[in-house]
Formats: structure tokens, sequence, C-alpha cells
């Protein structure tokens, strides 16, 4: 056991904690009370319990530790008794002198009463002596008060007489201030005769009055006297009850009036820096030398406020509305500012003017706590500022769009929709850079302004940019959707010249969707994450506001709708062709096929039509000709295709039928050919995908009528016609061919008397109908 | 089994049999069905084709889903399919074909009492190919067809003969022909339900009002009325709920005519509607299919934008039709060989629009329940069983009938 370590500590603390304990009368307060099963040492407690102790120390220690723990207790005991029986003997010493000191204050007091009693009778006659001497010396006192007071009121007659001619001569050196004193003492007095004894006196000072009056006012209102000077006639005039508020309405006018002055040089310095930043840099160079003479302005109203408020000291409150209301106008004039086009240059520009103003006026005037009232303002310029340049870039883009419908009209450019393609992901993309840009400018400057509002600037841009691709969806589609409404309603009437320039937007659109889905997004996400992090004013719950994985898929989707909504577009335009082809003629009643028929031309157009929309717009796919369902699409033409040639060589001999049939047999072997399959963005998709609508239409179409043979053959002469061209703009050729096929097979189907016809002619017939279109492509083009 | 019955052309009874066609032969239905689809051309074309075929066709035809439908074949293509709404024991269909060369059926179809296969009820031979068929509603033996013989156009009301169960080949016997006509007939109207004499027939250019009677075996023209200069119907609905309103569809509008003054009354602008359908349980409410445009629900009230668009099919929305007893559920078909089911619940915009607006990114989040693609051709038949609301049948113009039952997507409403 260690104990042996600090015995004397130990045991000095042990007699501490002892007599404390036995002073103090709270048992609770020594300091050992937790540990109440505490090992050994808890003896000294209150809590202590003897058998518990022992147990305890039984069972830790060896004998020998028990032994020497004997020794040591018996020594303690010893100590303890000794100790105690010193502080009994101490304390009874003192009780002892206590006792004695008590014995002599009670002999001393005995001999006190006799002396009280004599001094009170002393007191009692200098008392009355004093009394004697008061009422001997009353009389005369009296007199000479009365006395007194005469002379006092003969002395302000004489003053009041004597008024006007000092009023005067104040006036004469100008000392006002003495002359209002005079005539204020005189007041009390005129108020209470003027109207009988000294009406004259009265009269003559109130002239004298109303020119000191006079002249105060000229002072105050006069801009070349000291403030001083001014302030010292407002109070002298507020001395004269002059009525002071007009007064000082008066004055806060002429202050409003010059803040009016003030907005209109702010207006005209804006205006300045418009004209002298966009056609150079220089805007900063103009703006500080302009600035110049409106700060210049501002300082002068500043003093002027500062004048009026040492003069009218209870006048905060309007001087504070003041100079609200010169933020408030000069924020209005940035939101109006805003409106107009401006980069974050002039912005900056104005704002710094304005911070300026408002430092300058803070320190006149602290307590209008002009910079957190502006700092509210800059933040719905800023605001403002932020929506209108996306408003802009929005328009922007927009009327990069939508010059593809005007400058075909011109027919100066080749390839309009691919100008306006590449004008608008221009606008896209830099447009946003540019933005991104003007808004660094704002974040990077350390205007004390701005530098507030960092994190909500951030915040806006991010929500900004959040909402304009949202906005731009929308703009997309209502571009579109306009165009098919009025293309629906136009279409059937007027000509498709209008129509497939707006056929084309849609693609274009098409393709911007797609290009800011894969290149704007990640780039300005990039740029956001750069320099626009952060933020976070919106609370960390709601996420950063820009979610480019939100407005990526809001524009998958909108590119594959606008994608849709152009092949629709496409194959209505060959519908109504198509529709007209076959619901005019009587098709029982049809007369021998001379020439393949010139709506194949037209369809061919169109196709070409699209094609050359499709060529400028959409890239072109990877060369898939064969990719594409491989085995599919080379088994059956390896099938079809000797079928076909053989059908092609064989001689006249055999009866038309037998091809038919044979087509049919080729069917027979050949896959359901997917002919609705997802459109991709590439040239040879979306005009696959667009033949194969107008093919199925044109089955549709024929499945409707009835045809004699000639009708049937005139049918079969179209197609097989269309053959080649089709393949040659197509992807998909197996496809193509199925289709083709499909279309005889339904004329057939809806044939009377389905003979076809014979190849030779056929063949004839198309040849000529080739020379003619090559006689004609010359003289076209 | 299946290449054997499929590719026995003398026995054509064999396959038209629906157990060997239909339930039968899932496991390899579409390729049997392709072959029993060209052979039918080819022995249309009354060639000699002996029985040596390559068995094995390149590849197999790929099976486009699970598919619960009950199919029956029809010898020839076909364009027109009806629900008998008269038969109230039993959930029949009659179809009829349409083939320009060939001696032209009428199938009466009647879903086995298991609802697991189609039994042939009736066949008749129907003296032209149909392009119109449309059941009698308070008689099941009645119906009415448009047909054609290739240069002229007819519509005739027919009656199937009594004692067709013993007869070997029944006759259908002509109640009256709709014989007023001079160009195109597109489709004849029955009076919406219950027991009338009225019948509508729709030409290229006139609607005529028709009193029928069945007994004395005559039709009479009521009323005529032509629909203007340039104006040419395609086809028409009854509506249900307003016995003297009739919609007609033309190239580029719905005009909406009221019977008794035989006046068109309103109109709704839009373009190649194929064909419209009132809404049995909800008035004012109009489906139309279009070609290009898909899908569009009118409220005949605001007739200037529609209240809901479906987007349709791939290619042509063909026909379409509101269930009659579940709000909301629109089948549709469409040239591109599918059946698609729509929930495009209306009442929500119909009484309040303003809720539409917040509604509409949910509803429109997909509106398309279903999509039966298991289809060879064009899909231009549709209709729903009235006495059993949740079974629709569709027929594609390769002469297939499938019934199939929507319960699976009635638990999801």
């Amino acid at each position: 056991m260690g104990t042996d370590d600090v015995p004397l500590d130990d045991k000095a603390k042990r007699m501490r904690d002892l007599l404390s304990s036995f002073y103090s009368p709270d048992p609770s307060s020594t300091p050992n009370v937790s540990s109440k099963h505490g090992a050994l040492d808890a003896i000294n407690t209150n809590s202590f319990n003897a058998d518990q102790y022992m147990n305890l120390l039984v069972q830790k220690s060896n004998l020998e530790a028990l032994l020497q723990r004997h020794v040591e207790m018996a020594a303690e005991i010893k100590n303890l008794d000794t100790d105690l029986q010193m502080l009994v003997y101490e304390n009874y010493n003192k009780f002892i002198s206590a006792t004695d000191a008590i014995k002599r204050m009670k002999s001393n007091i005995v001999g006190m009463e006799a002396n009280m009693e004599q001094l009170l009778d002393k007191i009692m006659s200098v008392q009355s002596r004093s009394d004697g001497v008061n009422t001997s010396l009353f009389e005369k006192r009296e007199h000479i008060e009365k006395l007194h007071r005469t002379r006092n009121l003969l002395r302000k007659v004489q003053f009041i007489y004597d008024l006007p001619a000092r009023l005067g001569k104040c006036i004469k050196s100008e000392a006002y201030a003495d002359a209002v004193k005079f005539y204020t003492g005189a007041m009390p007095i005129f108020k209470a005769y003027g109207d009988s004894s000294f009406q004259d006196c009265k009269r003559a000072s109130e002239e004298a009055v109303a020119i000191i009056v006079k002249n105060l006012q000229r002072k105050l209102f006069s801009d070349s006297e000291s403030i001083q000077a001014r302030a010292e006639a407002a109070v002298l005039l507020k001395q004269l009850d002059f009525p002071v508020d007009s007064l000082k309405a008066k004055l806060l006018q002429k202050l409003e009036q010059s803040l009016g002055d003030l907005q209109l040089k702010t207006d005209e310095l804006e205006n300045v820096t418009v004209e002298s930043t966009d056609p150079s840099k220089q805007g900063k160079v103009s703006d500080s030398i302009r600035s110049t003479p409106h700060e210049a302005s501002v300082r002068e109203f500043a003093e002027a406020i500062c004048a009026y408020r040492v003069i009218f000291p209870d006048s905060e409150k309007q001087l504070i509305t003041l100079a609200q209301d010169l933020v408030i106008k000069h924020f209005e004039m940035t939101e109006q500012y805003v409106k107009r086009r401006i980069s974050s240059a002039n912005l900056l520009g104005v704002l710094r003017t304005i911070w300026t103003d408002v430092l300058l006026m803070d320190e006149i005037l602290c307590e209008a706590v002009l910079p957190d009232f502006s700092l509210e303002a800059a933040q719905v310029a800023v605001k403002q500022y932020v929506a209108s340049t996306f408003t802009h870039l929005l328009q922007d883009i927009s009327d990069a769009l939508l010059k593809v419908n005007i400058s075909p009209k011109e027919a100066a450019e080749e390839f309009p929709l691919q100008v306006a393609l590449e004008a608008s992901k221009k606008a896209v993309l830099q447009g946003s850079m540019d933005v991104l840009l003007d808004f660094r400018q704002l974040l990077d400057d350390d205007l004390g302004l701005l530098v507030k509002l960092r994190d909500f600037i951030i915040d806006w841009v991010q929500e900004g940019f959040q909402d304009f691709f949202r906005a731009l969806d929308d703009r997309f589609l209502l571009l579109s959707g306009k165009n098919n409404s009025s293309s629906q309603d136009n279409g059937l009437t007027e000509g498709t010249q209008s129509e497939k320039v707006l056929a084309g937007l849609v693609l274009v659109l098409a393709q911007l969707s797609v290009f800011i889905e894969q290149t704007a997004i990640p780039r300005i996400t990039e740029e956001i994450a750069a320099s626009f992090s952060g933020g976070g004013v919106r609370g960390y719950e709601n996420g950063p506001a820009f979610v480019p994985g939100e407005i990526c898929r809001i524009f998958r989707s909108a590119g594959e709708k606008l994608l849709h909504h152009y092949i629709n577009m496409s194959t209505q335009r060959v519908s109504t062709l198509l529709r007209k082809r076959f619901t005019t003629p009587n098709w029982v009643k049809h007369k021998e096929p001379r020439e393949v028929h010139m709506f194949v031309d037209l369809f061919l157009q169109e196709l070409e039509a699209v094609g050359s929309e499709v060529k400028q717009i959409l890239p072109q796919g990877l060369l898939r000709k064969h990719r594409r369902s491989d085995s599919n699409g080379s088994t059956t033409s390896s099938r079809s295709n000797p079928l076909r040639d053989d059908k092609m060589s064989r001689s006249n001999t055999h009866r038309g039928r037998s091809q038919l049939l044979e087509t049919h047999l080729a069917k027979l072997f050949k896959q359901k050919v997917e002919i609705f399959t997802k459109v991709e963005y590439t040239q040879e998709s979306v005009v696959t995908t667009i033949v194969k609508l107008c093919l199925k239409s044109l089955q549709e179409f024929v499945r409707l009528q009835t045809f004699n043979r000639s009708g049937f053959q005139q049918i079969q002469l179209d197609i097989q016609f269309l053959r080649t061209p089709l393949k040659e703009t197509v992807e998909d050729e197996a496809a193509i061919d199925f289709l083709l096929d499909e279309v005889i097979v339904a004329a057939s189907e809806r044939c009377l008397d389905p003979i076809p016809l014979e190849p030779p002619i056929l063949d004839r017939l198309i040849q000529a109908k080739l020379a003619k279109s090559k006689e004609q492509n010359p003289i076209a083009s | 089994m299946i290449t054997k019955s499929s590719l026995d052309f003398d026995g054509f009874e064999n396959w038209r049999n629906p157990i060997a066609n239909g339930v039968a032969d899932y496991p390899v239905k579409g390729r049997a069905r392709i072959l029993a689809r060209n052979v039918r051309k080819i022995e249309a074309l009354k060639v000699p084709v002996t029985k040596k075929q390559p068995l094995l066709a390149p590849g197999g035809a790929a099976m486009q889903g699970g598919s619960s439908g009950i199919g029956y074949g029809l010898k020839y293509q076909a364009r027109c399919i009806s629900d008998v709404k008269a038969d109230t024991d039993h959930t029949s269909f009659i179809t009829g074909t349409l083939s320009l060369r060939e001696e032209n059926e009428v199938h009466l179809i009647r879903l086995s009492s298991g609802g697991t296969e189609l039994i042939c009820e009736g066949l008749f031979s129907h003296p032209n190919e149909i392009w119109d068929l449309a059941s009698c509603p308070f008689d099941q033996r009645i119906f009415s067809t448009v047909f054609s013989t290739g240069e002229s156009y007819g519509a005739a009301i027919w009656q199937i003969p009594e004692l067709y169960g013993q007869l070997n080949s029944p006759q259908l016997e002509q109640i009256a022909s709709l014989d007023a006509h001079v160009g195109k007939i597109n489709c004849v109207l029955w009076w919406p339900s219950g027991r009338h004499d009225k019948l509508i027939s729709i030409d290229d250019e006139n609607l005529l009002l028709w009193s029928l009677d069945c007994l004395k075996k005559v039709a009479q023209v009521q009323s005529k009325e032509s629909a203007g200069m340039l104006h040419y119907l395609s086809s028409g609905a009854w509506d249900p709920h307003d016995v003297n309103a009739v919609a007609a569809t033309c190239e580029s509008s719905v005009q909406f005519w009221d019977l008794r003054t035989m006046k068109k009354a309103n109109s709704i602008e839009c373009a190649h509607i194929r064909k419209a359908n009132y809404d049995v349980k909800k008035k004012h409410m109009l489906v139309t299919a279009e070609d290009e445009s898909g899908i569009h629900v009118w409220d005949l009230r605001k007739p200037k934008i529609p209240v809901k668009e479906l987007p349709g099919h791939m290619h042509w929305t063909w026909a379409v039709t509101c269930n009659p007893e579940y709000d909301g559920l629109i089948l549709s078909a469409g040239t591109d060989s599918t059946v698609n089911l729509w929930l495009a619940p209306t009442s929500a915009s119909d009484e309040s629009t303003s809720g539409s607006i917040a509604e509409s990114p949910t509803q429109q989040a997909d509106p398309l329940l279903n999509s039966y693609s298991d289809y060879e051709d064009s899909v231009y038949g549709l209709a729903w069983s009235s006495r059993e609301p949740w079974i629709f049948a569709s027929l594609s113009y390769d002469g297939r009938v499938v019934v199939e039952s929507i319960k699976p997507f009635l638990s999801r409403k």
C-alpha cells in the first residue's frame, strides 16, 4: 500500500477536513461525499460504514499490510486525540477573555446619563435667543425688500421703453441673437400690458422684430451664409415663435427639388454611359469622367442635407425618407436601365456610382441605414438584371431560329437551315457563356454592395439557368406547336412553300435540343461548377438550383418529340399528295398506263426536300447499311433478289400472274419487316422513317380503292419506278422493298383483274420516264 | 399439326377451325399465320401449288410479347367487326370479309362460355365484299352491311335465317335494300339502343334517314340531306345521349347534324378524321381518330380545343372506341398493326380546368395502358362487347379476329 509516500499531506488534509466539517453547518457540502462505497479513504466521510470498511480492508490487504494499517491507525488515533485536546484548550481561553471584556463595558456606561441632560439645557437657551434676534430685524428687512422690488420694476419699465431703440441698434450691428433675447425677455410684459400702457413701445418693438425676422429668414435661405449662421438664424426664428415648420417644409422642398435634379443627372449619365460603352471598351474611363459632375452634385446634396440636419435637428425622419427616396430613385432608374440590354460592366458602373453616393450619404446620415436599404434595393435590381439577361438570351435564340423563316425568301443562302442551326447553336452556347462571363464580372467585382450579394447572385444565376432552359423548352414547343397548327390550317389551302420552312425549323429545333442536351448543358454545368458553386442561401435541402440532369431529360424528350413532329409533318405533306392522287381518279375506269404518273415526281421532290433539310441539320449516320438487322436484311435480299432478277429476265411468254405469285412466295419466307423502328438523329434514319411511313400510307390508300386492270398496272408502274430512287435515298433497303411489294400486293388484291404489265413494257415506260426527266433536268438547272 | 393444317390447301375448313388455328397453336402462331395468309393469297390467284414447300422458312417470326388473346381466322381479308348487342346470352361478334373476287362470308362468332375459345356460330355467304357492318341493337339476327361490287356500292339490311343450324348452306335473307344512294356508301348507323325503326346511312355526299319496317321488309327514305359542296363524308356516329344528333366525319371536320331539321348544327375543325365515337357513359364526349395526329377527345360544348390528346399510333390511327362501361377507357386500332388501350379520364379536366393543368403532368405520364401488338397487318375493326365490357374484339386486315380481355388493366384504374 503506497500510503507511506504521503502520510504528512494526508494527515494535514484529514485534519483540515475534520475541522471544516465540524464548523460547517451543512454536512453535505463536504467534498468527499461522493465516494460512498469508496475504498479505504472513505474513512473520513459522514457515510463511513465501519463494517464495510473492515470487510474491504480485510479483503484487499494481506496480513502484513493489515498489521501495518493497524499501527498506522493507532498512531492516527493518538494524533487525533491530541489535536482534539488542543482545540478544547484554545476555545476555553477565548471564552475567558470574552467574559472579561463584557465585565469592563458594564462599569464604563454608568456616568453617561447626567452629562446628557446638561447638554439638552444648553441647546434650549441658544434657540430662544436666536428667535429674539429674528423678530427685531424683521421690519427693516421687509422695507428693504420692497424698495428692491420697486427698483427692479422701474428698471424693467426703463428696459421696455428702451427696447425699440435697442432693437434698432442690434439690427444695425446684426446682433440678432441679442435682439431676440431682449425681445423674448420683454415678451411677457407686452403680453400683460401691451394693450394699455406700453402700446407704442410694443408696436415699435414689433416692427423692429419684423425686420429682424425678415433678415433672419433671408439669412436662412441664402446659401452663401455659413451653416453655423443659418442654423443660428433658424434657432432664433424658432425663439421668435415664427412658424418654423413651414420654413422647414420649404427647405425640404428645396432639397427634394435638388434631388430631382440629381436624378435627372443620373439618367443623363446612364445614357451617356450606354452610348460611350457600346461602341468600344472605354466604358470605365468615360464612366469615371462622367461621374465626376454627378459626384459633385451628390456631394452638394449631401452637404445640404447635413446643413439641414444641423438647422433642424429634429428632422431626421424626413431626411431619412429623403435619402431613401434618393436610393429608391436610383434603383428605379437602374431597373429601367436593366430592362434594356446592358452588359454587366454597365450595370457595375451604375451600381458603383450608386454605392459611392450611398456611402457619401451614409457618412452624414448613418441613421438612415442606407447601405442596408440599398442592399435590399440592389438585390431586387440585380435579380431583375439576371432575369432580364436570360430573357434577352431567350429572345436571341428564338430570333436566330426565326431567321429561317425569313432568309429562304431572300434565297440568298444556300443552306438556310444549316445557317440557322449554326446560328442558334452559337446563340445558345456563346450566349450562355457570355451570360456566365457577365455574371462572373458581377461576382468578381469587389464593390461592397455586390460582395454581400454574392451568394444570392450565385443562386439567382443557377435558378436563372434552370428557368431559362425550361422556358427555352417551352419556346421550342411553342415554335413547333404554332407551326403545327398553322400548317394544319394552311396546309390544305395554301401551297407547301411556307410549310417546308416551318418543317425545317422543327428539324432545327430537334437538332438544337440534342445539341443543348449533349454539348451545351455539360459546358454550362462545368462553368457553373467552376465559378458559381456555393451559394446555398436557398438551403441545402433544396440542393443546387441548377439541375443539369433534369434539363437534359427535358431536352432529350423535347428532341425526340420534335424529331417525331418533323417526321409527322413531312409525312403529312406526302399524305396530302397521296390522298389527292388516290381519291381523285376513278380507278375502276382507269385508262391504260401510258407513263409514270407525275405524283411520283412530286413524291420524290418532297423526299428530296426532306433530304436537303435533313442533310443540312442532321449528322450522317455511321455506315451501317448492312449492320442494321444484318442477318435479316441480307438473307431476305439474297433470297428475293435472285427471284426478282429472275423475274426481270424472264421472257414474256410467262404469264404476269406468275410474277405476282413469286412476289408472294418470296414474301412467304421473309420475316415481318420492322417498319416502325426507333428514329435516330441521323440523316438516313430520319429519311428512312419518313419513306417508310409514306409507303405505308400509300399502301393504306391503295387498300381503300378498287382498281381495274389498268389502274393496277398504273400502280405497278409507279411503284416500279419508285424502287430505284427510293433505295438510293434510304438505308434500309429490305424494308423498302418489302413495303413497295406490299403496295403492289395491296393493289393486286384490290384489283378486279390483276394482270401485271409485261416486264418489257414496264421497262420501256420507266426508261421513257427517266429519259424525260433527264431531258428536263438540264433545262431546270 | 400446324404445318399440316396451314399447308393443307384443300382443306380450308380445317384451318378455319378456330381450335386448329386459334388457341392450340400459340407457340408458333406467328409463322403459321404468315404462311396461312400468304397461302390465302396464292389460293386467291388460283394457281396450283404443290405441297412440296420448304417447311423451314429462314428465321421464325418473332413472337411479340405474350398475348392472352383468343384468335379466330377468317378466310379472306376483312375490315369490319361488330358486337352483337342484342344477344344477351352470349358474347358474340359478327364480321364480314372483304374480298373483291371471291365469295364473301359473314361470320357470327361466339365466345365460348369458358371464355377460352371462339366458336363459329354461323357462316353465311354474302354476295359482295363488305365495307361496313353493323349489328341491329334489338334483334340479334339482323344486321346491316355496306358492300361494293368493285364498281358500285350498295347497302342492305340482312336477317340470319332461323333454321341456319340445320341448313347446309344457309342463305342470308335480305330484309331491305337501302338503295337510294348514288356514290360510295360509307356506313349504316342503327338507332343507338332499343327497338326503333330509324336508320341512318351515310354516303360520300349525303346523309339519309330511313324508316325500316322489319316485318313488311321495306325501308323508306324519310329525309335526305346533302353534306354540301366539297364535303366528303367518311363515317359517322349516332349520339347515344341525344338521339336527334348524329356526328358525321368528313375530310376536314366533324359535322353535327340535327335529325329533326336535317341541318348542320355544329362542327369541329380538324384534319383527316377516320372515325368518331361517342362516349356512352358521358354526355357531350366524343372521341375521334385522325390519320396522322392521333386521338382527340372532345367536349362538344367546347368544340375549339380538344379536351385531351393521345399520341395514337406509329402510323395512322384508324378506329377508336370508348368502353361502354368503364369511364375513360379508350381503345384504338392503327395501321401499325397494333391495338392500344388508353386510360384518359376526362372528368378532372371536365369539371375544373385549373386542376387539369396541375394534374396534367401526372396524367400525361402514361395514358397508354397497353399496346397489343400481336397482329400481322393493319387493324381496322374494333368492337367492345357490350355484354362483357372488359372484352373486345379486334380484326386485322388479314382476316384474323382476336378477342382480348382487359381485366388485368382494370385493377390499375
